[in-house]
């Protein structure tokens, strides 16, 4: 055995300790696969755990991906809880099955319109998909639905994101379904021709274009003009509440909400976490950090958003987002949106 | 070759060992293999119809654009890596050592961050917005990456270090009497480099090509940042987006296949073009670079390494200085740092440590039987790293679950990604050693252990540090397998630059890079120091 290099051992002990799965990095604190940025999330955790005392671990990353990881894994996932940006992904988990219900006393007070029937995922926070309008130019006064956006002469003047992006997918899906999928063909086909395939992949940047004055207008969700307006309050954009009136639509929400892992052996402290996010503390902090809107009947909004209530929302089921997405998908694709 | 090993160790002998070894490299490519199990699985549950549907609505454009941008990111790594390459090898000017390692550096730079960096510079407020808007006036409209040149630039800076590394290697080997001969005969410079060097450089070319291919084939950063629909985005958008699965193993299937057909093309075309390799010309000293040639060249290779390595270092710098002042680098840095580092280590090791049975059993029988095994060990680099990694959790999951849950499944995906690298380094190494040596050695008395240990990995230990360093590089830059793989709450630091850069937090993606620049340095000298001892002594 004397030829064996020293080098060998090494590697063996660090093939035996990969193959292991003692070097496990979950510890007995909470598991969130998270789908949202970490830098809303944090400080509302951070808060949770100092004053529960319970720790918790994020796993970061896109919210379909982990929403697959844990359809994949089964009852071998490390997660105790889902959040993600989308109410799509939530009511999709939910019925694939991988989500338990809550203690409806938990959940009662949240607004029934943004959680599930079953109470497998409640909503969070709540986010409008508006229009930012740049307050100098020929359309400042003139457009009032998401279908001007369409309007040839906008030509070049259009910001939207690009068609991956989950808020996008889900303003379409609510639009489809409140306006007929006819119409929305024909919109989407405007927006491409207004666009000429220079699309955007982050809202921030269409707010900043249109302030700037290259864009007159774009489809933007509500908090982005005002993170906006925080560094430039001067910024010549306003926002626009689309579809308003007798025979308008609406404007579409979503919200980012948070499941129970089905396979969790954590329920009562997964529970404790959900109604720390959903009690009125946690739920100012979410329309503090971000400016959106509290989903809890009874927590004010930032006073400079529009008040929810003041304005009309689009009639369409939260749960709708995950049953419909693959028809939006297909119409995305067929329109061949960028 | 093989007639006269074993006339002289018997054919029994010879016979029993070689079946051991081809186990165990069978083995080694069977497990390698399991991704492609899961992709052919799941394709079979595709029916007619929707393969047809596939066909129709997709297939022609994600044919389109992978190849084209196949082709232009080639031409693109040839003009950059062989120009580079000719005049490092041909002209002694000063600061070439210097402009060897400008070459290379790249490497150290991940497509996504490339691509992330040049998209925040050609913004309205960043470096190169402000210069094109001053040059051209506020009018003209600010170029846009967002197309298939954006992507072949971005790739080309990326990937143009391997054509140089072994035009360079190839040129340096080769013997300049040929060059000589048509200098007396009246050809210019230029009919040398086309009528000589370049057919000669063919192989070498062809071997580098076949690297930057393959990572056009398989690179998932760039392209989705830059949102350019080739296999690999199509491939991760019908997983992630619609949970598609089967849609998204007919796709990859075709893409294997692709990538297979390139492969053996690319073998074929080498197979036949070994002529260039001349052990024993004199070693000559280069010819002095004139001045105007001096600046020429620094000019070219200036305005290479400014834009594929100085542009990228210098925003990293910048952002990372404020991510220093502003106290952002903390604990929870280091801590990406470190399981970057012990995940790059262990997985280069394993992936060198399978390699090898493989590799050696090819080197030792070069029959059908081993090529196949040779060009099957590849399947991980043609597959895409979301699908392995797919592939792995379903197969962990559903055979092996006691190993799931720890950094198992995530080293698997690695090794098996990048195993190919490893497999051709030490494939090439042992190409160059007589058997006879083997022989001697056990002739000796020394047993095939001692022989193995004593003799023949001290010969190679150049190519096994070259695979080392080769695969330790791209596993500390892999990025969709450690998204879908890592253990719970584990961040590497490309999970890190990728979080970070979607949340726009520059000041946190900034000081990630510059980290793995930093981690890559010191294997890059352990590289380039086997590579010079191997072309001097050569």
């Amino acid at each position: 055995m004397k030829y064996i290099p020293s080098t060998l051992l090494p590697s063996l002990l660090a093939l035996i300790l990969s193959i292991s799965p003692l070097v496990s990095f979950a510890d007995d604190s909470l598991i969130i696969y998270s789908g949202r940025s970490d830098k809303f999330v944090k400080p509302v955790i951070a808060e949770f755990t100092q004053q529960t005392g319970i720790k918790v671990t994020l796993h970061t990353g896109k919210s379909t991906a982990l929403l697959n990881k844990l359809r994949i894994e089964g009852a071998r996932t490390d997660a105790d809880l889902f959040l993600s940006n989308d109410a799509g992904n939530l009511q999709r988990g939910s019925d694939w099955g991988l989500f338990r219900a809550m203690t409806p006393s938990l959940v009662a007070p949240i607004d029934k319109r943004y959680r599930a029937a079953d109470d497998t995922w409640v909503g969070l926070s709540a986010r409008a998909r508006v229009l930012v309008v740049n307050t100098q130019g020929p359309w400042a006064d003139k457009l009032n639905s998401v279908f001007d956006l369409a309007d040839p002469a906008l030509d070049s003047k259009l910001g939207i994101t690009n068609s991956t992006n989950g808020s996008y997918i889900a303003g379409v899906t609510v639009y489809m379904l409140a306006a007929g999928k006819d119409k929305t063909r024909q919109w989407l086909q405007g927006m491409k021709a207004n666009v000429h395939g220079k699309v955007f992949n982050k809202h921030r940047q269409i707010v900043k274009a249109v302030a700037s004055g290259k864009l007159q207008a774009g489809l933007v969700n509500h908090y982005y003009i005002y993170r906006h307006l925080d560094k430039y309050p001067d910024a010549p954009i306003k926002i626009v509440l689309p579809d308003q009136g007798k025979d308008g639509m609406g404007v579409a929400w979503n919200v980012a909400g948070i499941a129970i892992s089905k396979h969790t052996a954590k329920a009562a402290l997964a529970e404790k976490l959900v109604a720390f996010l959903t009690s009125p503390t946690g739920q100012k902090q979410f329309a503090e950090v971000n400016r959106e809107y509290p989903v809890r009947t009874g927590i004010a909004a930032s006073p400079v958003i529009p008040a929810a209530g003041s304005y009309r929302v689009a009639d369409v089921p939260m749960s709708a987002l995950g049953k419909q997405r693959d028809a939006t998908l297909d119409l995305i694709e067929e329109v061949g949106m960028p | 070759m093989a007639s006269s090993f074993l006339s002289f160790t018997g054919p029994l002998r010879a016979g029993r060992r070689f079946t051991s070894l081809g186990g165990l490299a069978t083995t080694v490519v069977l497990l390698a293999a399991m991704p492609l199990l899961y992709v052919i699985y799941n394709s079979l549950q595709l029916s007619a119809n929707e393969w047809l549907r596939l066909w129709s609505s997709r297939l022609p454009e994600l044919l389109w654009n992978t190849l084209s941008l196949a082709v232009l990111v080639a031409i693109g790594c040839v003009l950059l890596g062989v120009s580079s390459a000719w005049w490092i090898a041909r002209r002694d000017f000063p600061g070439r050592k210097l402009a060897t390692w400008l070459m290379i550096l790249p490497l150290t730079v991940p497509t996504y961050v490339f691509a992330h960096i040049y998209t925040t510079l050609l913004e309205e407020d960043g470096w190169l917005g402000q210069l094109w808007l001053g040059v051209f006036g506020e009018t003209t409209p600010l170029p846009d990456l967002y197309n298939i040149w954006g992507v072949t630039l971005i790739l080309s800076l990326a990937g143009f270090s391997y054509v140089f590394l072994l035009a360079r290697a190839a040129l340096s080997q080769s013997t300049r009497s040929l060059e000589e001969a048509a200098r007396i005969q009246g050809a210019s410079t230029l009919e040398v480099f086309w009528r000589i060097n370049l057919p000669l450089l063919r192989p070498a070319i062809a071997a580098g090509l076949a690297v930057v291919v393959l990572h056009v084939l398989s690179d998932f950063g760039a392209v989705s940042m830059l949102r350019f629909q080739t296999f690999t985005l199509s491939i991760y958008l019908q997983m992630s987006g619609r949970f598609d699965y089967q849609a998204a193993a007919g796709l990859s299937l075709i893409l294997v296949m692709l990538s297979l057909t390139f492969l053996v093309l690319e073998r074929f075309f080498r197979s036949r073009q070994r002529y260039y390799s001349a052990r024993h010309s004199r070693q000559q000293p280069l010819r002095r670079a004139t001045r105007l040639e001096t600046s020429l060249i620094w000019l070219w290779l200036g305005l290479i390494t400014l834009l594929a390595f100085g542009l990228p270092l210098a925003w990293m710098l910048s952002w990372s200085w404020q991510a220093w002042a502003g106290n952002l680098i903390d604990a929870e840095f280091w801590g990406y740092a470190g399981n970057s580092l012990m995940v790059a280590v262990i997985a280069a090791t394993l992936a060198v440590i399978a390699a090898f049975p493989v590799a050696f059993y090819n080197a030792r029988k070069r029959s059908v039987g081993s090529q196949t095994l040779l060009q099957f060990s590849s399947v991980g680099f043609v597959l895409p790293g979301p699908v392995i990694a797919l592939g792995i959790l379903s197969l962990l999951l559903a055979q092996l679950p006691f190993l799931y849950g720890g950094l198992a499944a995530l080293l698997i995906a690695l090794v098996i990604r990048f195993l190919p690298l490893a497999v051709q380094s030490q494939d090439a190494a042992l190409a160059q050693l007589t058997p006879s040596v083997e022989q001697a050695s056990r002739s000796l008395g020394a047993g095939p252990l001692e022989t193995l240990w004593r003799v023949i990995l001290p010969m190679i230990r150049g190519g096994m540090a070259t695979a080392w360093v080769l695969v330790f590089i791209d596993t500390l830059k892999e990025l969709p397998a450690t998204l879908i793989l890592r253990p719970t709450g584990f961040d590497t630091l490309p999970v890190r630059i990728w979080i970070e850069a979607s949340e726009e937090m520059l000041e946190l993606a900034a000081p990630a890079a510059l980290m793995l620049v930093i981690g890559t340095l010191p294997v890059l000298w352990i590289m380039m120091k086997n590579h010079t001892v191997k072309t001097e002594s050569g």
